[in-house]
């Protein structure tokens, strides 16, 4: 109404002088404009922040943050131990971490979060306007596969770190420090395997549907799945439970070939044969693969290329819609 | 205390994107053909100019003005021909197009959980602008578009028409010169209907931009548009501007208490071509002699006359009564 009543002040009663307040009517944008890159990075920021429920309601907030707290709880329980007791060796390792927490917590927070970057926006149809804006088909799947990467990091890394601080804080002379920062190095190189491989599963399947209920779960589902089938292969293979239930296999032990192979169908597995093929000596959830190593490689390799592609090529097609 | 005795400022008439290109088409294509797997033809040599403007485009659900619209995003390849949209050539220029336009699609686009002032600044950020000139720019668009308090509210509690005025907002915050609007009153109840073709208008008239605006409602657009493209199975069936629609659908609505069928058969016979509308008789206007003989015929049958009126016939009923007429008339 004001708008309105302001417009005609403006057309027919100039000379009104009375303090109105004009309504100044349309105005063009005359400044700088960002180009493609910088529309990709846009949206790479948001996406970052909405991994983490930034931005949304504050029920979006509870599984990222929670999952980042459980993730980081070992490295503060660690630091508390050791400095507590001069001396004593970490209880968590920097490689592995702890292999039965971190696959959990991951995949509770890629099943939950891959959704919101995704799904979300094919379920309101809001693609469309991405697509008719100044980028070009594939930016937006890879300014979400960057985004979510960087957020799976983040969980990931974070917490190696706070380890490696609770470490050295209470390390004894530079020599210790640096034996800390040797071992740090390549962890957090195994955590950004992690990182890269786990957010383009969960892109590609929450791509999938746009009913984020279904996309967790089809996620959550394949995760789950895999892991707990190829433990299962791991262990008969191995004739047996070798020990305690759980006991991770020792660095020297040859296991026989069917246990070595059992973990090329879980993600998680094939995340931690990498290691080990890498020259990770932390016992791990499964046997060294030895002379299998290079296939934990390939198959990481594999997994990788054919979510990216599916992502791709879901991109293309949905956009064609 | 000022003064000002002369004209008003022109704060509107700057630079305009509407002023530079007065002369040039706004969108031209050429024999533009769009052909989907399975022998689905949607768009069959299409040919036209659209002048700056605001362009009605009208056709019939699956005539191709949705493929039409794609095309000129960049978004689909045309199978052939060429298309250029505000002097860029779509094969390719998408990405500069999709600059200067904004786009409004057809179907629901609005995240139900975020609020209009921030889906609208995202998307002025996917547009390219920075992010405090998106934040200005999304404030002023859905202002224009006459959403106030309501743009803090989540989406998802937005009736259909502030969801409408929100799609428009965003197609807006880029600051495009050229809008491409898809049905933009579907599923709107009367009144919201009228409302959102006065903003359209307004846009078109006071924002120095360009709209094309489809619909299959012919009737509906005919009000706001300058200039008119009626497609039909991917063809052209005519272009031209509203001035030359009209001028051809001068009618005389002729209406009689009784002895209606004796005066149809009467005005049939002196070759009027008269046709039933309502109560009354509709005949076209040729000049005065058109009055002359509806005047002679009345008086002949002694017919007790009770209206006679001039009407600017609607488009619609043009396209529908003179089917062979049109074909003609494509230039």
């Amino acid at each position: 109404m004001t708008a309105d009543n302001g417009t005609a002040a403006l057309g027919t009663a100039p000379a009104a002088g009375t303090g109105v307040i004009h309504d100044l009517g349309y105005r063009h944008y005359e400044g700088a404009r960002l180009g493609r890159a910088g529309i990709i990075w846009a949206l790479y920021w948001h996406s970052l922040r909405s991994a983490f429920g930034i931005g949304r309601g504050a029920k979006a907030k509870i599984v990222p943050i929670l999952m980042f707290a459980l993730m980081c709880l070992p490295a503060i329980v660690n630091a508390i131990a050791v400095a507590q007791q001069p001396g004593q060796s970490p209880i968590v390792d920097y490689d592995t971490y702890l292999f039965r927490l971190r696959p959990l917590v991951m995949l509770i927070f890629v099943a939950a979060q891959a959704p919101e970057l995704v799904s979300r926006d094919l379920r309101s149809h809001v693609l469309p306007l991405y697509l008719s804006r100044p980028m070009r088909r594939l930016d937006y799947p890879l300014a979400k596969f960057a985004a979510f990467t960087a957020a799976c990091l983040l969980v990931l890394e974070i917490p190696l770190i706070l380890l490696y601080v609770g470490n050295i804080v209470s390390a004894a002379g530079g020599s210790a420090i640096w034996a800390q920062t040797r071992a740090l190095i390549p962890g957090m190189g195994v955590a950004a395997l992690w990182a890269v491989l786990l957010a383009a599963i969960g892109l590609v399947l929450a791509s999938l549907t746009g009913r984020r209920a279904y996309a967790t779960g089809i996620i959550a589902i394949y995760l789950f799945l895999t892991w707990t089938l190829s433990s299962i292969l791991v262990n008969i293979a191995q004739q047996g439970p070798v020990g305690p239930k759980g006991v991770p296999f020792g660095p020297n032990a040859v296991a026989p070939l069917g246990a070595r192979l059992g973990g090329l169908i879980s993600p998680f597995n094939v995340l931690d044969g990498v290691r080990q093929w890498l020259g990770g000596t932390n016992p791990g959830p499964i046997p060294p693969p030895g002379s299998a190593g290079p296939l934990y490689g390939l198959m990481f390799l594999v997994l990788l290329a054919a979510c990216l592609a599916g992502l791709a090529a879901r991109y293309r097609k949905v956009g064609a819609a | 205390m000022l003064i000002t005795v002369t004209a008003p400022p022109q704060l509107r008439a700057g630079p305009g994107p509407g002023d530079a290109g007065t002369a040039a088409a706004v969108i031209r294509t050429d024999a533009l053909t769009k052909r989907y797997p399975g022998d689905v033809t949607a768009l069959a040599g299409l040919t036209v100019d659209i002048q700056p403007g605001i362009t009605g485009l009208v056709g019939a659900n699956g005539a191709g003005k949705s493929t039409l619209i794609k095309i000129l995003l960049g978004l689909l390849p045309p199978t052939s021909g060429r298309a250029v949209v505000l002097g860029h050539d779509v094969a390719a220029s998408g990405e500069r197009i999709r600059t200067l336009t904004g786009y409004m699609p057809e179907h629901d686009c609005l995240p139900p959980d975020v609020t209009g002032t921030e889906f609208v600044t995202h998307l002025g950020r996917m547009s390219g602008l920075p992010a405090t000139a998106a934040k200005e720019r999304a404030a002023d668009s859905l202002r224009h578009v006459g959403m106030y308090e309501e743009r803090y509210r989540q989406t998802g509690t937005y009736s259909t028409g502030m969801k409408q005025r929100v799609k428009l907002a965003q197609a807006l915050v880029g600051d495009p010169r050229l809008l491409l609007l898809d049905e933009p009153t579907i599923g709107l109840d009367p009144a919201g209907r009228r409302s959102m073709l006065d903003l359209i208008s307004r846009i078109g008239a006071e924002f120095g931009i360009s709209i094309v605006v489809s619909s299959h409602l012919l009737g509906e657009i005919e009000q706001i548009c300058d200039q008119l493209v009626v497609i039909d199975g991917g063809k052209l069936l005519r272009s031209d501007t509203m001035t030359s629609f009209t001028k051809v659908s001068q009618v005389l609505l002729i209406e009689v208490d009784e002895g209606m069928a004796a005066l149809h058969s009467e005005l049939a016979a002196r070759g009027l071509e008269p046709r039933r509308s309502g109560r009354g008789l509709l005949v076209r206007i040729d000049g005065d002699v058109t009055y002359d003989m509806v005047r002679d015929a009345v008086a002949d049958l002694s017919l007790p006359l009770n209206r006679l009126e001039q009407q600017r016939r609607r488009v619609e009923e043009l396209f529908r009564d003179n089917g062979d007429e049109e074909e003609h008339g494509d230039r």
